[in-house]
């Protein structure tokens, strides 16, 4: 850059012919660095702004003939409350159903499902009932973890009471 | 001398060429670029480590939900847009006038009940701001179901995309999905920010 100006310069040193062809040339240098300055912004805003989406599908209402069978031994009821997961297998009417608490970080309810599914196979079922204290975020959290631990087979319910009582009666 | 010389014109390089470049880029960025709309709400969504981005092909309907729980629409269908303005004011006995209508093109967002209608839309959608609250989704007046299903009929394949605020409470998202389940709406695309895969 130093060199252009030093090209402008020499119209001092030199005739009146050589100035009057420098007087032509425009420094370009700015017009080339505000380019390249929007340039660059247009690239990040339209780069980063870009949202992602993951799906859900819910199960028809209207559809009662397809249903799949599910064997409750192989399915986890997770239940997503704001800063904690309560899980359970089994039916929550039982006597004998224990209830556990852990939390959402990657030793947490991503352990428990890796090694569940691990133990199970593919017919592993995750039944998601978050509370009523749960955050959307909470019920994201949960949806992802079952795309980190690549399970398919997944359940949005509505809480039900047999379940908070468990809760309850837990005092987890 | 003469040596001097030709050495300094030698250093000056013609940036005309890199400066075409540059501005062709830039055009195309322009162009390309597509701009958040002004949000009426502030809407901070939950990370998720999908990577599958919007698909916008047929026209998306947005449902917000704010993180005080108001649940707002947006899409970026312009045709069916009108459609829903024109059915909703006639199922609620308003009368549109062309100003109204001016307004409500101009605003990304409906998020007002319909007994609020008349006064929103005369107002232009910069100064409506403080009235925009969210619409109605309670069993009482579901007017949501309403825009959703007109929205639905000016085009069958609209994607509903719903973006809520992390924060939110999820029996907000439940009622919201219990509704468009109830008009056997079933696939949603929740929009999430970008997160780092988990090793």
């Amino acid at each position: 850059m130093a060199e252009i100006d030093s090209s402008g310069g020499g119209k001092k040193g030199g005739g009146k012919k050589r100035s009057k062809k420098m007087s032509t040339k425009i420094d370009m240098t700015p017009m080339v660095d505000l380019g390249f300055l929007l340039i660059t912004f247009f690239m990040l805003t339209t780069t980063l702004a870009k949202p992602v989406t993951m799906q859900l599908n819910m199960p028809d209402k209207t559809d009662t003939k397809e249903t799949s069978p599910v064997k409750l031994s192989e399915t986890l009821t997770v239940i997503p409350d704001e800063f904690k997961v309560y899980y359970y297998q089994g039916i929550p009417t039982d006597a004998g159903t224990k209830i556990d608490v852990t939390d959402y970080s990657d030793t947490g309810i991503r352990k428990v499902i890796a090694d569940l599914k691990k133990k199970i196979g593919n017919n592993f079922t995750l039944v998601i009932k978050p509370t009523k204290k749960a955050k959307y975020r909470n019920m994201v959290d949960m949806l992802d973890e079952c795309a980190i631990t690549g399970n398919k087979r997944y359940a949005l319910l509505e809480i039900d009471p047999f379940s908070e009582a468990l809760i309850k009666r837990s005092g987890k | 001398m003469p040596k001097v010389k030709a050495k300094r014109q030698s250093v000056s390089l013609d940036m005309t060429a890199m400066c075409d470049v540059a501005f062709l880029l830039l055009t195309f960025f322009m162009l390309t670029a597509k701009f958040r709309p002004e949000e009426a709400v502030t809407i901070v969504p939950p990370s998720s480590i999908s990577e599958k981005p919007l698909n916008a092909k047929d026209g998306i309907l947005t449902i917000s939900v704010s993180n005080e729980g108001g649940v707002y629409l947006a899409s970026d269908d312009q045709l069916g847009r009108e459609f829903m303005l024109e059915r909703m004011a006639s199922r609620y006995g308003v009368a549109i006038t062309a100003e109204m209508k001016k307004n409500y093109m101009a605003s990304e967002i409906v998020g007002y009940p319909a007994g609020a209608m008349r006064q929103v839309l005369n107002m232009k959608p910069a100064d409506a701001k403080k009235l925009i609250k969210g619409i109605p989704i309670d069993s009482a007046s579901n007017e949501l179901s309403y825009w959703v299903g007109y929205a639905k009929l000016s085009n069958p394949n609209l994607k509903i995309a719903i973006k809520g605020d992390q924060n939110s409470n999820y029996d907000v998202f439940s009622d919201i999905i219990g509704t468009l389940q109830a008009q056997n709406i079933n696939i949603f695309q929740l929009i999430t920010s970008p997160e780092g895969k988990p090793k």
